[in-house]
């Protein structure tokens, strides 16, 4: 068959999703580009005003807040993600009884829709018959009950440890996939010449899955940067803007004050950070499969 | 050499048990409480097993809200929008893991970008373009915006699935005669049936939890779905827990079972096929 038979086939089976991928993203987020550059409000008709959303969410220490949380949010939660997953893949990769069981439950929080778990969380966070504060109180390391949601200098820690509790799965079971790659000689080897295993693990394991953590790491990252559900469903921001992340500030001007552009030209400027983490998995994902 | 092996054992499950608790707690208690009466759940002390089991959470919940449209609702804009999106990403696939031709390297990566391109910028957009051509607030809408999420991802997941397929199979059938398209058709598609099933149930489940676009797409009643309805059990800072844990378990119960069955296929989809 020659080359131009083929593209002719390869463009006709894949027309349907190239039209589909253009009109309803690219278009859209052309159009959208643009009504970031006006003063677009929901019902009203769009008056061009050049940078003008811009340098106001510049000036604007709302946004400011928005931006520190959600580094904040991001970093703390992905630091975390990775180490318990990296526990998590070590306990896997052992000779232990029942593993693919113990994998399979493990793995259930990744699964259930992010929605119930924020609600679950929730409600064990609850101040009136919360589990959490109720087995804290017990054991007696408060000595009275939390507002785990509702003080400022909880509210941040409470909204990562669920966005934690989804996320240690996905990195477990990349980094165990890493894992079992590992050649068993080669541990082995390095026993008999009496390496420990602190040594072991930081000469020979990590190097060896050092590429799929960071991979792993990196499109956690891009999640978690722009995690909206469950943020906005325990806290709205709140209290006090103590967890009020650019998602949730861009949802909270565009739906409830109705401002569009604005709206918008908050997720254009966490686009740059966006595009170099995607250029990273892009770029990896592509390299080694080709 | 002996201690130092108990040793490990005893690190070694005690930090699986420890993992476990933390997994399993928040659903176990999801559980615990959906079985419980009303006046139990209010209990300043928790019972950490339900004293009378009672269904009436459920009871409500299929009862007197509308909690069966909303499920009924999700099931169809889910069941449709995977079926049509694996549909169109297979042949995509194909084209891009089996031929060579000018722009393929463009048009992965493009839909690696596709996929990886987070909601939380995409809803405006899409809010926009619903409104414009009068779908907002109907399933209709969801279902023209959901393969957004479902085409890009199928579409990657299926690329690293046809190329797992020996490129000899396909060489024998068209040295038998076989057209290209036809041998795409009766001996590639077939052969990637399992892929096929298990990026399906992974499409279906993305509908089914997804809350955002639904949130500024859909305000009306009769059109939510069940990630809608779960929230809208929440009034004011009224929070009916029986139900809405109840809920919660009714809607975790599908993509559960589909996860059983298709685990094994859970981490190349996962990792972009990248990891391996």
């Amino acid at each position: 068959m020659n080359t131009n038979q083929n593209n002719k086939l390869a463009y006709l089976l894949m027309s349907p999703v190239l039209i589909y991928l253009l009109a309803v993203m690219v278009l859209p987020f052309g159009w959208a580009l643009y009504l970031s550059f006006t003063n677009k409000v929901v019902g009203a008709d769009a008056v061009f005003i050049g940078l003008g959303n811009y340098l106001e969410l510049l000036q604007d220490s709302a946004f400011w807040k928005a931006t520190w949380n959600t580094v904040v949010f991001t970093g703390v939660a992905v630091l975390f993600k990775t180490v318990f997953g990296m526990i998590m893949a070590l306990v896997l990769n052992e000779k232990i009884i029942f593993r693919n069981t113990f994998r399979v439950l493990l793995f259930l929080p990744w699964t259930i829709p992010t929605i119930v778990s924020v609600f679950t969380w929730q409600w064990i966070y609850s101040d009136v018959g919360g589990v959490l504060n109720f087995l804290l109180l017990k054991v007696h390391l408060i000595d009275q009950p939390l507002g785990w949601l509702a003080r400022p200098d909880l509210a941040m820690f409470s909204v990562i440890l669920v966005n934690v509790w989804r996320g240690i799965p996905f990195m477990g079971i990349a980094i165990l996939a890493g894992l079992q790659t590992v050649s068993k000689e080669m541990y082995e080897a390095a026993m008999l010449d009496g390496a420990g295993a602190v040594k072991r693990f930081w000469h020979m394991t990590l190097p060896s899955v050092k590429e799929v953590t960071i991979l792993a790491a990196v499109m956690t990252t891009i999640w978690t940067l722009n995690d909206f559900e469950i943020i906005w469903l325990l806290t709205r921001g709140g209290p006090a803007n103590a967890t009020q992340v650019l998602s949730t500030l861009s949802y909270t001007i565009g739906f409830l004050n109705m401002s569009l552009g604005k709206a918008i030209a908050i997720a254009i400027m966490t686009m740059p950070p966006l595009i170099l983490l995607i250029n990273y998995v892009t770029k990896r994902s592509l390299s080694s499969r080709d | 050499m002996e201690n130092k092996s108990i040793g490990k054992q005893v690190l070694v499950y005690g930090t699986l048990a420890l993992l476990l608790i933390f997994a399993l707690f928040p659903l176990y208690w999801m559980l615990n409480t959906s079985f419980k009466s009303q006046g139990e759940i209010y209990n300043m002390t928790p019972s950490f097993w339900p004293q009378v089991f009672s269904w009436s959470a459920y009871e409500k919940l299929l009862t007197e809200k509308g909690f069966l449209s909303n499920i009924k609702n999700s099931l169809y804009v889910s069941l449709i929008v995977s079926f049509l999106s694996i549909l169109f990403s297979m042949l995509a696939a194909y084209a891009i893991s089996k031929l060579q031709f000018k722009g393929r390297g463009f048009i992965s990566r493009g839909i690696l970008y596709a996929y990886l391109m987070p909601r939380a910028v995409l809803f405006i957009p899409l809010y926009m373009l619903v409104n414009a051509i009068g779908l907002s607030n109907s399933v209709y809408g969801l279902m023209l915006i959901y393969p957004t999420i479902t085409i890009p991802y199928a579409t990657w997941m299926l690329v690293s699935y046809f190329k797992s397929i020996p490129g000899e199979i396909e060489e024998a059938a068209m040295i038998d005669g076989c057209s290209r398209a036809r041998t795409m058709w009766s001996v590639i598609f077939p052969l990637a049936a399992p892929g096929l099933a298990a990026t399906f149930i992974f499409a279906f489940t993305l509908c089914w939890s997804e809350y955002l676009y639904a949130l500024v797409i859909v305000t009306k009643t009769s059109d939510k779905t069940i990630t809608l309805g779960l929230s809208d059990m929440i009034v004011g800072d009224v929070f009916a827990w029986g139900p809405l844990m109840g809920g919660s378990i009714i809607a975790s119960i599908p993509v559960i079972i589909m996860y059983l069955f298709t685990s094994k296929y859970m981490v190349s989809g996962m990792t972009v096929g990248g990891v391996k």
